[in-house]
């Protein structure tokens, strides 16, 4: 009786501990590489606590990789991916809705949700791309001294980002801010955007480069410019408006370019060239008055040249070239009296003279 | 005899005991850290999940699972650093996992860097001094910038290919023959690549221009040669200009290039760099009808991945920029909370 007791007792202590471990085993799995895991979980629970069910995601597939048979881990995962599924339809409709009532900034926002949760969302990519107007902008009211340069200084921390705003404003090469003038200064994404970095520091007004890059057909004429070389610069840039008839920045540069040779002939007295010049400059720009003024001097100072010159040579007795500068009078000045007469004097001792020779030579 | 036998039922019970107990212990392990091996591996279909070894880094680590060691940039951004120690877990993803590079906390910036002329010496506005290109360049690539041709690039604006963090891509307009003499030798040896965008008319046009020689061969060495327009006049319609004029004209910018690029270098350009960056809707659509993906303006920004592929944003470098002002062209990230 006692050995069947004490058979009794093992075999039902025995029978309890595989019961026992049975149940050990079909419960939650106890993953060997709890440590391997722990920080994952942590990371998927802060990023999820954050709001980022895309981080959470991803930390809890780090989990699965190592242990694919971590309970936690599938449980979680599944519930985040089920969120995300959830959040990116809503999102996608909100966004769709927001783009019918016109509200961009608001579609905007609801599609890059989208991408943050799904990163290969189609939808809301192509909606991004094509559909979602840029429209974060702020006014500034342009006050005296300010250049594009010193608000986008002011803004953006960067004074060559005024390219950005001449852009936006679909404004002329170095335009002349004026004061109580609204600009738009937009949104630059990767720089702080909203209000001035700083108070407004009013400074000189100042010049600065502001507008597309420049053709290098124009950038030669205008170094050809700079070292005096007119010929070249012209020819550059008429072959350039050959081809661009209606490049406004050609046409000005034409204009600078005669200007700059107009008065430096003029300064080294070669009046002729100098009026050539003008002449075309006056042609490009018929209604600028100082080009006219200053065309009116030149020619002024040529009439009297030649008419001197007529005088010397008449009084030289070297009639054919006196006339011949009288003549040059009439081409700048077809009115131009004295050289009228002094070409009939001169023509007439011209032909008595003439009269003589044969006289002479009979 | 039966104490003996009731000894031996127990001796027996006990060891049966301890079996079972050290059978149920070897399913639940619990090693600390130190217990496991470096080197120790998971596989799941987006990742491989790594414990480093000594010597380990993010070249090792992608030539050994990605079978590249250029995908280096993955393990990098991945992990958030470039650096790896001994022990470290590591996740290796397998595959791209951010295709529009948008996160919770901001979106991925690409800055497109404009050079046009380069000389010993900086001139002007558009001719840049070789020894400050050479600083920035070299700047780029003791900062980590990896620097993407524009396929990668026009794939990335795509939503088809992620591209590194810090990816810049570098262009040269106009087509000036400097870049053999100062950026080409420098570019190579930091193994840069660039993109080439030329307008026609301006090819063979004396010494200072490309022949189409020079870019064939450039091209066949991997540089990639685009559309700059025929003549580099403003496509956008001029005030008073008529319109059947004007339609002509746009046409033959658009259209001319790519006859010649084929005659020339035996491909179309299906990129197109407006001249001065300038376009506008009317532009846009007929620079698409012709065939081009992707255009490029020069609106001072980076550009995210879904930004318009007809007016992506290009920064233009100035001689007169000092490096910081050349630095302040490069955010990589769009700060932004998207909730």
């Amino acid at each position: 009786m006692r050995r069947l007791a004490q058979r009794f007792a093992l075999a039902t202590g025995l029978l309890c501990f595989a019961a026992a471990c049975a149940t050990v085993q079909e419960g939650p799995h106890q993953s060997p590489f709890e440590n391997l895991l722990a920080p994952n979980r942590e990371k998927a629970a802060s990023l999820a606590a954050q709001g980022n069910l895309r981080g959470a995601g991803d930390a809890w597939k780090v989990a699965l990789t190592i242990d694919p048979k971590d309970s936690i881990a599938l449980e979680e995962s599944g519930k985040i991916e089920e969120r995300i599924k959830q959040a990116v339809a809503d999102r996608l409709a909100r966004g769709e809705d927001a783009l019918k009532r016109n509200l961009y900034i608001e579609a905007r926002n609801h599609f890059l949700a989208v991408l943050a949760l799904e990163p290969s969302n189609r939808e809301a990519f192509v909606a991004l791309q094509t559909r979602v107007r840029e429209v974060r902008q702020i006014n500034h009211t342009v006050r005296a001294g300010e250049s594009l340069a010193s608000i986008a200084q002011l803004y953006y921390g960067d004074r060559s980002r005024s390219e950005v705003i001449w852009e936006t404003n679909q404004l002329p090469p170095n335009p002349k801010l004026t004061p109580g003038s609204v600009l738009k200064i937009p949104e630059i994404p990767g720089l702080p955007f909203g209000r001035p970095l700083a108070p407004p520091v009013l400074t000189k007004p100042e010049v600065t480069e502001v507008g597309p890059s420049a053709n290098p057909a124009l950038v030669e004429a205008k170094e050809a410019s700079d070292r005096g070389d007119y010929f070249l610069a012209l020819a550059t840039l008429d072959r350039f408006i050959g081809q661009n008839p209606r490049s406004g920045e050609a046409l000005d540069l034409k204009r600078t370019i005669l200007l700059q040779q107009g008065k430096t002939l003029l300064e080294q007295n070669k009046l002729g060239d100098s009026f050539t010049a003008l002449t075309q400059l006056a042609k490009l720009s018929p209604k600028d008055a100082s080009v006219s003024s200053l065309l009116t001097n030149v020619r002024s100072r040529l009439v009297q040249q030649h008419y001197n010159q007529g005088i010397s040579l008449y009084r030289e007795e070297r009639l054919p070239e006196a006339v011949a500068e009288w003549r040059s009078v009439l081409q700048y000045d077809p009115g131009h009296e004295g050289a009228k007469r002094n070409i009939e004097q001169a023509e007439r001792l011209l032909k008595g003279l003439q009269v003589r020779q044969q006289k002479q030579g009979r | 005899m039966d104490n003996d036998k009731t000894s031996l039922v127990a001796y027996l019970a006990i060891t049966l005991l301890t079996i079972f107990l050290a059978g149920c212990g070897a399913t639940d392990p619990k090693p600390s850290a130190a217990d496991r091996a470096s080197g120790e591996v998971f596989e799941s279909q987006d990742y491989f999940v790594v414990i480093a070894r000594s010597g380990d880094t993010v070249e090792s680590l992608a030539a050994r699972f990605l079978a590249d060691k250029n995908l280096d940039w993955m393990i990098e951004d991945y992990n958030g650093s470039a650096s790896i120690t001994a022990g470290q877990q590591v996740v290796i993803p397998k595959r791209p996992w951010n295709l529009s590079g948008v996160t919770a906390s901001g979106y991925q910036l690409v800055p497109i860097l404009v050079y046009h002329n380069l000389a010993s010496q900086p001139k002007g506005r558009m001719i840049l001094g070789a020894k400050a290109f050479e600083e920035q360049m070299r700047y780029l690539k003791t900062q980590g910038y990896r620097v993407v041709n524009i396929r990668e690039f026009v794939d990335f604006v795509s939503q088809k290919r992620q591209l590194p963090r810090k990816s810049v891509l570098l262009t040269f307009d106009d087509g000036y023959r400097s870049f053999l003499q100062y950026a080409y030798p420098l570019l190579k040896e930091l193994n840069f690549t660039a993109t080439l965008f030329v307008y026609t008319d301006y090819l063979n046009a004396g010494s200072s221009a490309f022949s189409w020689a020079d870019l064939k061969k450039l091209a066949d060495e991997g540089f990639d040669v685009q559309a700059h327009s025929k003549s580099h006049g403003d496509m956008v319609r001029a005030a008073g200009e008529p319109a059947n004029e004007y339609d002509r004209r746009l046409e033959t910018e658009l259209v001319q290039p790519r006859a010649l690029f084929q005659k020339n270098l035996g491909f179309e350009p299906n990129i197109m760099a407006y001249p001065y960056g300038r376009q506008d809707d009317a532009v846009v659509r007929r620079t698409k009808e012709r065939g081009y993906v992707a255009a490029f303006t020069v609106r001072r920004q980076g550009s995210p991945s879904f930004v318009d592929m007809h007016r992506i944003n290009r920064s233009q470098i100035y001689p007169e920029m000092s490096l910081d002002d050349f630095i302040k062209n490069l955010n990589l990230f769009s700060q932004e909370q998207i909730k």
